[in-house]
């Protein structure tokens, strides 16, 4: 039984079909990356793993939770579900270490100490100790990314989103960001990355999907889609990013 | 800490509010406290009949022979300086039981009031510049310009030869408007009733009268048709008393007799010194109603800001039309509208107080509901879908996060609409409100001082909205310091 089980997919955007039909699963403790060309649908298949988007047919079951069900809380299976985005999203009124401690206590999830002692605890495993009293305006785009990584880790989830997290970065810092996700990898963190980052997804992805027009066009082990691609498709993009 | 500077920006609103209580509970007291209090409208600025003397004090020949005649038949009033057309309209909206303004007996007011005994014989004189030689007589005004008081008997007679001699109309809605338009020069001369001009003439109003009185209609006590008939009996007895006691002379000659005072002798600075307590007064009027209406419109603002970005199109659709309503109708007629329409289609009365409020609130709400709209919709998207991707329900993801980023996005705007709504307090003038502007009219109405007591007001305009920017902006740089 997979951690996350996606069958027939589709979601439009007023006429516009952006996917068109998706099947796939992640089992536990998988790292899965997502690539393909711009406007080929990865973002928005992401999203509506956490329903950010509404889709429009099929299903998308999470931790064994239908999450376009009505009956389903939807904030409590959120709990589980990490989320990073390509533009950081923190809390620009809020210093680093409330920003990561905020939603544990806001919902209940732990006290102002142990809140305080998890976000510390994250800080230092993303290397920000020092940065706990900081406002979010003062940090680099690569600092900022990896704060957003510790506050979505502070809800202690099981499954953690990727948006294109190291698209929005200058180059000198997209290290620091890979270097904590692959950190997170080798801790058996199950995850869906969105990347345009095709060394890092060669590196660290148990599996590759190559998404195009709205369709899973292959997928497999980095090996296979990199080493040997089949999908004339996907030969052709390679071509252009490698 | 910052909870705590929220906590103290809304005390100290509080605290203003409540600085403000004390005009506000006097103004209620001036409300009908038992059923025997009669509610007098009158003009503003008539002087000799009304006017408001250094003291702050209404006095003049109305209001002396309204005091005697009340003495007399042992009855309670309360004077509401309305202005000559508000005072009207007020009477026909049975905001007022009577008004007492100078006012002509016609036959096109007897179809809408019932009129006293005639308490005065006017008539209408016209008068020019002091000093110039080019207007002597009507037939002088071939192609010029008149300067005259809407509703009045004077506007009535400049209207029957306007077309004979080929003169144009400048209508005024109070003397010492109409007075200044002919100092000036933008006028050549001006109707009035002859007391009226007397008087001003007396005071060193700048003009001088030139034709004979014409023979014209008579002042009369007025009440709503077939309305407070015994407040009209008792006028008519107290007046046949005072006639007979020679009072009534008395007090005619007190304004208009050979030793009718004149004006005080004072310096510019002197008489902007001496004017100055009653400008602040209404500048305290200004601020309070300016705050207090503030406080509702936000709460108005709060409620149709958050149905605006809400997902429900029928509450999206009940905010849109609250905006497009309140900020469509010009605040003037809003005032009409609230304050003389609606409670003589209904047939109650409504106070002043309420009336300026209400006004202000939902013309300055309609405003704040777009502030606070645009503020929520300046977040960027992002933000509430990281607070929803962390499990945060749609209200804490709003209230924490989203609020309080839009806050400093909209406290310039704020800022603005405060000085706005501080400025249109002014136009409440036209109901009768007594605040700084009207203050200023009823100073020169007695002073014919208009470039300095003009010159005062604006000064005092200029200070308040200055240190309330001020303040305004401190409290934005504090709570914009991050972010």
């Amino acid at each position: 039984m997979g951690k996350v089980r996606v069958e027939g997919l589709k979601k439009s955007f007023g006429a516009n079909q952006v996917l068109k039909g998706i099947d796939m699963q992640v089992q536990e403790g998988e790292v899965v990356c997502v690539i393909g060309p711009s406007g080929s649908g990865k973002s928005t298949f992401l999203r509506c793993l956490n329903r950010l988007e509404d889709i429009t047919e099929g299903t998308v079951i999470v931790d064994n939770f239908d999450i376009n069900d009505p009956k389903t809380d939807i904030n409590k299976v959120r709990e589980n579900i990490g989320m990073v985005f390509q533009h950081f999203n923190l809390f620009p009124h809020f210093s680093v270490l409330k920003n990561i401690m905020f939603a544990p206590m806001e919902l209940g999830k732990q006290s102002a100490e142990e809140a305080r002692s998890t976000a510390l605890r994250l800080l230092e495993q993303v290397g920000l100790k020092d940065k706990a009293d900081a406002y979010p305006s003062m940090l680099s785009g690569g600092q900022k990314q990896r704060v957003a990584i510790a506050r979505a880790l502070a809800m202690n989830p099981d499954i953690m989103l990727f948006d294109e997290p190291t698209s929005a970065l200058d180059p000198e810092m997209v290290g620091e960001v890979l270097g904590v996700m692959n950190d997170l990898a080798h801790k058996g963190m199950t995850m869906v990355i969105v990347t345009h980052e095709m060394g890092f997804a060669r590196e660290v992805a148990d599996r590759v999907i190559f998404m195009d027009g709205g369709y899973i066009v292959e997928e497999g082990t980095p090996e296979q889609v990199f080493g040997s691609p089949k999908n004339e498709r996907t030969i052709s993009f390679l071509e252009k990013v490698l | 800490m910052r909870k705590l500077r929220t906590f103290m920006f809304i005390m100290s609103l509080v605290c203003l509010c409540l600085a403000g209580m004390p005009y506000l509970t006097t103004a209620v007291h001036a409300e009908p406290a038992s059923v025997k209090t009669y509610q007098i409208g009158t003009d503003v600025t008539f002087a000799p009949f009304e006017f408001e003397d250094e003291n702050g004090k209404f006095v003049g020949i109305d209001m002396d022979l309204m005091d005697a005649i009340a003495k007399d038949q042992n009855f309670k009033y309360v004077i509401k300086p309305l202005g000559f057309n508000a005072a009207v309209q007020a009477l026909e909206a049975n905001q007022v039981d009577g008004v007492i303004a100078g006012m002509s007996i016609t036959d096109e007011r007897k179809a809408k009031f019932d009129f006293s005994e005639p308490y005065f014989d006017s008539g209408v004189v016209m008068a020019v510049r002091k000093g110039q030689n080019e207007v002597k007589s009507y037939d002088d005004l071939k192609g010029k310009k008149v300067a005259v008081k809407t509703g009045t008997e004077g506007y009535r007679f400049a209207e029957s030869i306007s077309a004979k001699i080929g003169f144009t109309i400048v209508p005024f809605d109070d003397s010492a408007q109409m007075y200044e338009d002919v100092k000036t020069g933008n006028s050549v001369a001006c109707f009035d009733d002859f007391p009226v001009l007397a008087y001003g003439v007396n005071q060193n109003n700048g003009l001088e009268i030139v034709t004979p009185k014409e023979k014209g209609a008579s002042y009369g006590f007025a009440v709503s048709k077939g309305k407070n008939q015994e407040l009209l009996q008792k006028f008519n007895a107290g007046l046949a008393n005072l006639k007979a006691s020679g009072e009534y002379d008395k007090i005619t000659a007190k304004y208009l007799g050979e030793n009718a005072a004149g004006p005080a002798n004072q310096s510019r600075i002197g008489l902007m010194l001496s004017s100055l307590p009653s400008l602040l007064k209404g500048l305290g009027y200004t601020v309070m109603y300016a705050i207090i209406s503030l406080f509702f419109a936000f709460i108005l603002g709060l409620i149709f800001g958050f149905m605006k970005v809400g997902r429900n199109k029928w509450l999206r659709g009940i905010a849109t039309v609250f905006v497009d309503l309140f900020r469509g109708i010009p605040l003037i007629v809003l005032a009409f509208f609230i304050y003389f329409g609606i409670p003589q289609a209904f047939g109650f009365t409504m106070p002043l107080f309420l009336a300026v409020i209400l006004t202000l609130s939902l013309n300055a709400g309609a405003y704040v509901t777009e502030i606070i709209r645009g503020g929520i919709q300046s977040i960027d998207r992002g933000q509430m879908e990281a607070a929803r991707s962390l499990g945060l329900p749609y209200r804490k993801a709003m209230t924490k996060i989203i609020i309080p980023q839009a806050i400093r996005i909209m406290i310039p705007a704020f800022i603005n609409q405060l000085v706005i709504t501080l400025k249109d307090t002014s136009i409440l003038s036209v109901i009768g409100l007594v605040e700084l502007t009207q203050s200023g009219k009823i100073v020169i109405a007695r002073t014919f001082a208009s470039f300095d007591i003009w010159l005062e007001v604006a000064i005092l305009y200029l200070i308040v909205i200055t240190v309330l920017t001020k303040i305004s902006s401190r409290l934005e740089r504090k709570v914009t310091r991050h972010g």
